[in-house]
């Protein structure tokens, strides 16, 4: 009998255990909550009369998710020097860094979008892949922050277009690459080959006489499939005469079944059926591919002028050059460039203190062309800096790279920046494919058709 | 219940908390994900209900889901048919390895090795010669010239490779349930059965087999799920590339919500999962309760 009492006795104060242990969790939540809204308050009532200058006490978080994760890289020591530079001057600001590497960010940003908890600051890529954020209304509009010091006159003419929708710039770009070759001086030299290629034919004959001295012609990591397709796109910037197709394709002006686009297909396995990509390409992460280029085993490497720090730094730095994408069939013009307007810094529009946050966005900004000049990282910046390359000790390559951006006369962005994503995913594998096997191009073009059609 | 002498009450108590967990952080999202299957949602803007549309996408128009659906269940027959295996190496290490503990722990090693480092490792040993892929590096050294493949890049071989290197990594993890098996079959009806006469492969034939049943279920069952959720390693090796040659059900699911933005179409891919797996588990239940039956 006293056992049952006892029993029920325990069995009631657990009940009263838990039951206050939920409330307790409850509360917690609460609290936070109100601590949120409260400091959020004199947030907005500040930014009415908002200045720089004005610098309260109170203590603020900013998370900056960035996708700078190498330590060895400028870019790492670019944000990790502004931050804490910025901390300094603002004791009660604490930048927290949250560094993934380019898909991580990608998917973790999908999924923090899906729960509505964008971090204050984020990554996105320019035009079409932020278009569905910018629509779900998750960032905050930045213009009055371009305007309030002179920030949006500090970058490139018609960049932030790319990051512009209806009238509002939404994201700050890190750069502004074009798509070059590079190529090892080296290696042309011991196939014999005395002069870049200016037309596909000579290309595809410097792939072959490369791939007989037993040299891999071109380097690519294609597991990651945007390479290949970055490649392809340059060569359907040529056989379609100029830049503008896949909008012609969304203003229903052109189908993927015209002859451009079939021309481009018959072009890119071209360069597959003479052997230009290293074996096993397709389960080569681009990392990876773009080391076969940087250990020096590859002759070629078609990628965005990013790359240049990168192959600077790397064991075949002072060996190599760059150059335009050839004219294709005769088609095309080698000044017009794949443009990579860089990944973009964008603020969350539920962020708690969006004020502090934009404040420090635009020091990041303004201060960011210098730091990454004295890194030595300013190929490929979208902002203006003053300053001379080769008086800065920059490299050839750097200051030939410098030199093709001086030439650029327009060109296209990359498909996945262009068209929606599901149709951007059937384009991806489709080309991938033709890394593994041989396809009728014709066949190419229809299900590149079909897709688009179903994803409209 | 009546074992444990406790009212039920007490019991529901104490299962609570595990059932909170378990209806708020698996039951609940299954059914936010069977309704989300329902929407035309790109997972960022409002969405739109679409019926049973995705459905119908998904079994008539989608050229990725039925192939990855057949790698998928291939994979899953695939890792049951190597349970077998897995006992018979259990019932010869008990039987003539005097420390077969040591053994099945070296067999073990790979199961708690990172996927991650298990695919990098598998990828450089079907690296293409040129890379020094050790496969086939070792084929050429040998005069097998001809035997070389691109293993994770050859549409047609490509899965096979893939479903190679996690038989091999859960190889050791079946061993080890079926080695606690069979050492927890008690001695003396092996050694009654010495004095019937029945020794050696008859003793496994009567003793051993039918009181593995249930562990062997356990086994079959695992393997089973396991397969179908299939994911890491396919992402960490080949991505499901090329060109979907390698896809799984959950790869062409987070293909889908991730990387196409279709979270309503990727969450219909994952009711179909969730239901296949239900069926087959409650059908492998039914089986194994009839064997067992026939055994007791």
């Amino acid at each position: 009998m006293v056992n049952r009492k006892m029993k029920t006795t325990f069995t009631v104060a657990l009940t009263a255990a838990m039951a206050l242990s939920v409330a307790a969790c409850g509360n917690s939540n609460d609290n936070s909550k109100n601590n949120a809204a409260s400091s959020a308050a004199p947030d907005k009532t500040n930014s009415g009369t908002a200045t720089n200058t004005t610098k309260s006490d109170k203590k603020v978080t900013i998370t900056f998710q960035n996708i700078y994760p190498d330590p060895t890289t400028p870019s790492y020591k670019m944000v990790h020097e502004l931050s804490e530079q910025y901390e300094k001057e603002h004791p009660n600001v604490k930048i927290e860094l949250d560094t993934l590497n380019t898909d991580q960010q990608k998917v973790k940003l999908k999924t923090q979008a899906a729960s509505k908890e964008v971090p204050d600051i984020t990554i996105v890529n320019p035009a079409a892949q932020m278009k569905p954020f910018v629509d779900a209304g998750l960032f905050a509009p930045l213009n009055d922050m371009l305007d309030q010091n002179g920030l949006k006159d500090t970058y490139q003419t018609g960049l932030l277009d790319y990051y512009s929708f209806d009238g509002n710039v939404y994201a700050l770009p890190d750069g502004n690459n074009i798509e070059v070759v590079f190529y090892n001086k080296d290696l042309f030299a011991q196939a014999g080959i005395a002069n870049t290629p200016t037309t596909f034919e000579e290309m595809l004959k410097d792939v072959k006489i490369l791939k007989d001295k037993g040299i891999t012609p071109l380097a690519i990591g294609e597991k990651d499939s945007w390479t290949g397709s970055f490649l392809f796109m340059n060569i359907l910037l040529r056989t379609n005469g100029g830049p503008g197709f896949l909008q012609d394709v969304m203003d229903g002006k052109k189908t993927f079944e015209d002859p451009a686009f079939v021309e481009a297909v018959d072009a890119f396995q071209q360069l597959v059926q003479a052997g230009a990509f290293p074996d096993g390409a397709t389960s080569i992460d681009a990392n990876a591919g773009g080391n076969i280029f940087k250990s020096g085993k590859a002759a070629m490497w078609v990628i965005g002028s990013w790359e240049t720090g990168a192959v600077d730094a790397s064991s075949v730095a002072g060996k190599v050059g760059a150059f335009q994408f050839p004219t294709v069939n005769g088609k095309g013009d080698p000044n017009e460039f794949m443009l990579a307007p860089g990944s973009a810094f964008a603020v969350s529009a539920n962020s708690e203190h969006l004020q502090e946050t934009k404040d420090f966005l635009n020091f990041f900004a303004s201060n960011l062309p210098k730091k990454q000049f004295e890194l030595k990282n300013a190929v490929g910046l979208g902002q203006k800096v003053d300053g001379d390359l080769k008086a800065a000790g920059y490299s050839d390559l750097a200051i030939t790279i410098a030199g093709l951006f001086n030439q650029v006369k327009g060109g296209d962005l990359s498909f996945d920046n262009t068209m929606n994503p599901a149709t951007s995913q059937v384009h991806l594998s489709s080309i991938q494919n033709l890394f593994v096997q041989k396809m009728d191009s014709a066949a190419v073009a229809k299900e590149h058709q079909t897709a688009f059609e179903a994803n409209k | 219940m009546k074992v444990l002498k406790v009212p039920a009450r007490t019991i529901a108590v104490f299962v609570l908390p595990c059932l909170l967990l378990y209806v708020c952080l698996v039951f609940i999202p299954i059914l936010v994900s069977l309704y989300t299957g329902l929407l035309k949602w790109d997972g960022l803007t409002s969405a739109q209900f679409v019926g049973f549309g995705n459905f119908k996408d998904m079994f008539f128009n989608d050229p990725v889901f039925w192939p990855s659906v057949r790698r998928t269940l291939l994979y899953a027959v695939a890792s049951m048919l190597e349970i077998p295996l897995c006992l018979g190496m259990a019932i010869l290490l008990n039987r003539y390895v005097r420390r077969g503990n040591t053994l099945v722990s070296i067999y073990f090693t790979p199961v708690i090795l990172s996927v991650v480092i298990i695919g990098q490792l598998w990828k450089t040993v079907y690296n293409p010669a040129s890379m020094g892929g050790m496969l086939n590096g070792v084929l050429i050294s040998l005069g097998l010239d001809s035997w070389t493949h691109n293993w994770l890049t050859e549409p047609k071989i490509a899965m096979f490779a893939l479903y190679f290197v996690s038989l091999w990594q859960f190889f050791g993890y079946h061993l080890l349930i079926q080695y606690t098996g069979v050492q927890n079959i008690p001695d003396e009806l092996y050694e009654a059965a010495k004095i019937d006469g029945a020794d050696g492969f008859k003793a496994d034939r009567y003793i051993t087999l039918p009181l593995i049943v249930p562990i062997f279920k356990i086994s079959i069952v695992l393997a089973f799920i396991g397969s179908l959720q299939a994911f890491d390693l396919v992402m960490v090796m080949t991505a499901g590339g090329p060109a979907h040659a390698t896809d799984v059900i959950s790869t062409h699911m987070y293909n889908s919500s991730f990387m196409s933005l279709k979270y309503g179409y990727g969450s219909a891919i994952a009711s179909f999962l969730v239901i296949v797996c239900l069926v087959f588990t409650g059908f492998i239940n039914t089986i194994f309760n009839r064997i067992e039956r026939k055994f007791n």
